[in-house]
């Protein structure tokens, strides 16, 4: 049994809806896991879930995370032990600065791992090169979270982020959602020089087209809160040339 | 409690102006305290200070050990309970600027502090006005002559010191044409247990003057705390009241401003951080008598608990102040279900041709905000502090002594826990 991530049976609610209704998924380092699936199948509740939002009640299953029970840690301290959640919608915090609370946020994660806080020269060095990553404007990362970047700046945002706390498990909540071509390709740039041998990405897609960037090891398809396909990348691109609705009629008969 | 039974506590007070017994005989005549049937005062009810019953001692203070701002390099005075302290001031002034206290003023110095005092502020239907012209004990006076600049601040400590105090507290800062500098009070408490501290200040800012105020409160938590502040501005001058209140059981401040000149700036920031069942009241006025000026007005609460905010800000735009471009937003969030916030801006316009704008909000902290900052790796504790650290930031950018926000925002930062 994978000790990296393991989730079985997982259901979850929001404001007594059922979204998911038995989730099992297994996702081993080095690997990437695109999960996609119609509107409404689930995906954006299995990454809040996954990375903790409170509003969401977990009705039964397990998440078993690098020996952690995964659903029993606060959402700080599944970021602590290596959760990334790219968000679909990323927030604007006026006020708050980029590269401060970076800052705050990497040394959170050493004082759990018991290291001492980054130093400046070290910290600053690290932006320098995460944001070549990710082609983010040295202006927009000093700025106050997210303030008033474009949709592609903020997603950029989210990669960069992503690359200065180098997660064990990045989860990209429909990242490609509002990009451009060119966007894409940087965000998909950043996700594969960040793919490492220790590492592994869940990618919430709609659409099929970030997968010519980042290309999975295994496509799964979501629908009305279950797995009902898994497949390789060819999976992906059977659901771009014919839908989703070859899949819910094999399950749901006329 | 009578009012004369109140009164009667100061009593032992001597007059040390003449000014003062006129204020004395309006106030022991018909001036009555406000209540909260006074439209001005409906949320805030001052029973507990008129009929508190109060002394009136002047203990020595040993040191200034936590009250100092730390890195602040400032002209300071100390006044403990309205009276000057000479040891523990620490002034060494450069040519131009005078910071005096009345208690130890030249006779020049005292005419040109007569020049202006009692003249600006209202003494005579506001009584928390009149009872500080009436027993005040000493003044501090900050002169400012024409074309000079001051560099450092001049830092104004006023220590409320022992139980049960009631202490007038009054100052002047007169700024001469020209002239720029930033004036920082800063009210402290020491071991003072249901104490009340009533202070009036008055800003004469000349022609093309420059300058700020900073109203530091940190008083006990049982202290109560008026605050009265007039500034006069001339043609051209800038003028900024920056109001943060830390601390205090019931506050209320009373910014007015007299735009009597043409082409003048005048800003109004504030911020409050309330917890328990503390109460703090900010009330503004400008008055756009001349045309081609601009105000500002910002302030910005957060509360907790079952403290409560009042806001209230007018804007009185005069016929002939023409071309006036007035600001005024008040924005308040509530960390609980139990705090409150009673929020009014006004605007009175009588001119034609103006840009005037107001508003509010009252909100809570942003859950979504929150849960981004703790999926990144922040305690919720830490994203709290954050969060609340950010909605200030745009009252604390307006602090331009660098010392003074620093230990602003170490305030903030550890004021807030989950």
């Amino acid at each position: 049994m994978s000790d990296f991530l393991k989730i079985k049976g997982l259901k979850a609610s929001i404001e007594g809806n059922q979204i998911l209704k038995g989730i099992d998924l297994e996702i081993n380092p080095g690997e990437v896991h695109a999960i996609m699936g119609p509107n409404g199948s689930g995906k954006s509740t299995l990454s809040s879930v996954l990375a903790g939002r409170e509003e969401y009640v977990v009705d039964g299953g397990e998440v078993s995370f690098l020996g952690h029970d995964l659903l029993d840690l606060a959402p700080e301290e599944r970021a602590r032990e290596g959760l990334f959640l790219a968000f679909q919608y990323p927030v604007e915090i006026p006020g708050v600065s980029n590269i401060n609370f970076l800052k705050a946020a990497i040394n959170a994660k050493r004082k759990h791992q018991g290291l001492e806080d980054i130093s400046a020269k070290d910290f600053m060095m690290m932006v320098k090169e995460k944001q070549a990553l990710v082609e983010l404007k040295q202006s927009l990362a000093n700025r106050s979270v997210n303030e008033g970047f474009s949709g592609g700046e903020k997603k950029r945002n989210e990669i960069f982020q992503m690359a200065m706390l180098e997660p064990k498990l990045g989860i990209l909540d429909e990242t490609d959602s509002g990009l451009d071509i060119d966007a894409l390709q940087i965000v998909a740039n950043g996700v594969n020089k960040l793919k490492r041998e220790d590492n592994a990405f869940i990618v919430i897609t709609h659409y099929q087209r970030l997968l010519n960037y980042v290309v999975p090891d295994f496509v799964h398809v979501l629908y009305n809160g279950r797995i009902v396909k898994s497949g390789d990348k060819s999976l992906a691109l059977e659901l771009e040339s014919k839908g989703y609705d070859w899949i819910i009629n094999e399950l749901e008969p006329a | 409690m009578s009012k004369q039974d109140f009164l009667s506590q100061f009593d032992q007070i001597a007059a040390i102006l003449p000014l003062q017994g006129k204020a004395r005989a309006i106030i022991h005549n018909g001036l009555d305290f406000p209540t909260i049937r006074d439209e001005y005062w409906k949320y805030t009810r001052t029973a507990s200070i008129t009929y508190g019953i109060f002394k009136q001692n002047n203990p020595a203070i040993e040191s200034l050990d936590g009250y100092l701002i730390p890195a602040l390099d400032a002209h300071l005075v100390v006044f403990v309970n309205g009276e000057y302290s000479k040891e523990l001031s620490n002034s060494n002034l450069p040519q131009g600027i005078k910071v005096v206290a009345l208690s130890e003023a030249s006779a020049s110095d005292k005419d040109a502090m007569c020049e202006h005092l009692g003249l600006h502020i209202n003494s005579e239907n506001q009584a928390f006005n009149t009872l500080n012209t009436s027993y005040f004990k000493d003044v501090a006076f900050v002169k400012v002559e024409d074309n000079v600049e001051v560099t450092k601040p001049i830092h104004v400590l006023s220590i409320c010191a022992g139980d049960n105090q009631a202490v007038n507290m009054r100052n002047l800062v007169v700024l001469g044409a020209n002239s720029k500098a930033n004036v920082i009070t800063q009210f402290e408490g020491e071991g003072n247990t249901d104490s009340f501290t009533n202070v009036v200040s008055e800003v004469v800012v000349g022609d093309g003057a420059k300058g700020g105020l900073y109203i530091i409160q940190n008083e006990g938590e049982t202290t109560s705390h008026i605050n009265s502040t007039q500034v006069s501005q001339s043609n051209s001058s800038q003028f900024s009241v920056i109001t943060v209140t830390k601390s205090g059981k019931l506050v209320r401040n009373n910014l007015n401003y007299s735009v009597n000149g043409e082409g003048c700036e005048s800003n109004m920031y504030g911020v409050y951080f309330t917890r328990d069942n503390q109460h703090v009241d900010n009330h503004t006025y400008v008055d756009h008598l001349q045309p081609n000026c601009n105000s500002n007005e910002l302030y910005k609460g957060v509360m907790n608990d079952k403290s409560t905010g009042v806001f209230n800000g007018k804007i009185m735009v005069q016929r002939e102040a023409q071309k006036t471009n007035a600001f005024q937003s008040n924005q308040n969030i509530l960390l609980s279900d139990t705090a409150s916030i009673f929020t009014k801006p006004e605007l009175e316009i009588y001119a034609d041709d103006v840009k005037c704008s107001h508003g509010c909000t009252v909100g809570q902290l942003d859950e979504e905000a929150t849960f981004y900052l703790q999926s990144r790796g922040l305690s919720k504790d830490d994203a709290t502090k954050l969060l609340i650290q950010a909605f200030a930031s745009d009252v604390m950018e307006k602090v331009e002594i660098e010392a003074l926000r620093d230990s602003l925002e170490t305030f903030i930062h550890n004021q807030f826990a989950v």
